[in-house]
């Protein structure tokens, strides 16, 4: 009816406890270095294997230069010696920030009000409804606005109970002193090969969970999500009429 | 060498749980030579005192079936130093190369290959990881750096790191904790023959637990020290000179 006119402010709501908003931005910052730095390091040995072993000549499951960028020119690009410094920095950063948000939200109790799925959040319609929303970019209004639907709690819930897990853990089946630490663990893993390409591909999914969650906060009010993430404070825009 | 007799006893005729308690409780076994300024300083000793902690009861890198040994094992970075005091054992055929140990030991010496060879000799099959991301397994031949130690009458009482040197300029440095692991060897033998030259001949540092940046080709001498300070860079290593972690557990 009034499409074209300000979404007028009706309400704000508290959205984001303290400890959730300062461990998100401590998390951008040691993702991103995370990334980079890992990058640098991939770049200096630019090849994926399967099992215990691998080097130069070696039967690779990926090869850079498949891809058009020599082993010079990608080794030129990379930098492992700063890769590695900052790696394991921010690996620490990324592993303490994490320890104490999970602890601190499951303690207070956040978790369960905000990620855990109710019954009805789990049936196959409603997961339903949530993605074919998603794709078609719809925000939620009215009542549900501030709140994750099932399919953001499920996407959350990955990220923090098994993708980052199983960042850390492939990341310590590549280290030389986890060979007499828990070698069961690089076996686990089928050798420190396989735990360095899956350390690899669960970077790009959580890559691609980062494509995702900007969009979202794009479409859902770029202004607005990000705000609220600082102060936590979320300005819930009127309901529009369709 | 101020009581070199208790030292000599510690490294000649402790057995391995005494020699490990002395070592684990020495707190120098958690912290670098030098740590290095600024929050990389905190990750490096976060990391290494973690590693440490959890590799207190010194046990063993994996040992890995024969059936699994890299066939033409790799070879990376300088597969030939072309030093010309290098160059003359090689064409010798090393027979005439001879590994001075000095330092803080009771009885320097200088051990040539046979002499090394004549050592209570160790062979393992394990995993080499290099930090640049690759790894194969090779079954290493030689002698344990303690047994080494123990030939030149063990090491006196403030000894804390064995700096090892090599031919092509490159240098080390061990802590205490990793001179006494069973499986830091001076290996001369890979896949049941002479070590290749491009693996590093005639004598090569087998440290597992650690990157390759931390396993030394074509070694030339190794001295024992009390302080890192004053040595080239100060830090500990040619690495940790150029900033790199001295500790390569990770």
């Amino acid at each position: 009816m009034n499409k074209g006119t300000k979404t007028e402010v009706t309400e704000q709501l508290h959205r984001y406890n303290r400890n959730v908003r300062i461990c998100h931005w401590i998390n951008v910052v040691a993702f991103c270095y995370l990334v980079v730095s890992g990058v640098h390091i991939f770049l200096d040995f630019p090849e994926l294997y399967w099992g215990k072993v691998g080097f130069r000549g070696y039967d690779a499951v990926f090869r850079l230069s498949d891809w058009g960028i020599s082993w010079d020119e990608a080794g030129a690009m990379g930098n492992r010696r700063w890769g590695r410094n900052y790696h394991f920095l921010f690996a620490w950063i990324s592993v303490i920030n994490g320890t104490i948000y999970v602890g601190w939200n499951l303690w207070n109790k956040y978790f369960h009000k905000n990620l855990f799925l109710g019954r009805n959040e789990l049936s196959w319609q409603s997961l339903k409804t949530d993605f074919v929303d998603h794709v078609r970019l719809r925000v939620s209004k009215g009542a549900s606005v501030g709140r994750y639907s099932g399919l953001q709690k499920i996407s959350y819930l990955i990220v923090i109970f098994i993708l980052s897990p199983f960042m850390i853990l492939s990341g310590l089946a590549q280290m030389p002193a986890f060979t007499a630490i828990s070698p069961e663990l690089i076996d686990l893993f089928g050798g420190r090969q396989t735990a360095r390409t899956l350390h690899v591909i669960c970077m790009l999914w959580m890559i691609l969970f980062l494509v995702v969650h900007v969009v979202e906060v794009f479409v859902a009010g770029a202004v607005n999500e990000i705000r609220s993430m600082i102060t936590g404070k979320y300005v819930v825009p009127k309901e529009n009429a369709e | 060498m101020k009581n070199p007799v208790s030292r000599r006893e510690f490294l000649a005729g402790a057995g391995a749980i005494g020699s490990l308690m002395l070592v684990g409780c020495d707190a120098n076994a958690y912290l670098p030579p030098k740590v290095r300024g600024g929050l990389m300083g905190v990750s490096d000793v976060l990391t290494m005192a973690t590693q440490r902690l959890m590799l207190s009861g010194q046990p063993l890198a994996q040992e890995h079936d024969v059936s699994e040994i890299t066939k033409n094992f790799p070879t990376w970075g300088n597969t030939n130093p072309r030093q010309e005091d290098f160059q003359r054992l090689l064409s010798g055929e090393f027979v005439d190369w001879r590994l001075p140990v000095n330092g803080l030991v009771n009885r320097p010496i200088s051990l040539s290959l046979e002499d090394l060879k004549r050592l209570p000799q160790r062979t393992q099959i394990t995993m080499h990881i290099c930090e640049q991301g690759w790894s194969a397994i090779g079954q290493w031949t030689g002698a344990p750096l303690l047994e080494v130690l123990r030939a030149a009458g063990g090491v006196a009482d403030d000894a804390r790191y064995v700096v090892v040197d090599t031919f092509d300029g490159w240098y080390e440095s061990y802590d205490m904790f990793d001179v006494v692991h069973p499986q830091t060897i001076l290996a001369y033998g890979l896949n049941g023959k002479d070590l290749p030259l491009g693996n590093g001949a005639p004598v090569r540092l087998r440290v597992e637990r650690a990157c390759g940046y931390k396993n030394l080709k074509f070694l030339k001498s190794i001295n024992v020290v009390s302080s890192m300070e004053g040595i080239r860079g100060g830090t500990g290593g040619i690495n940790s000179d150029s900033n790199w972690h001295w500790y390569a557990g990770a």
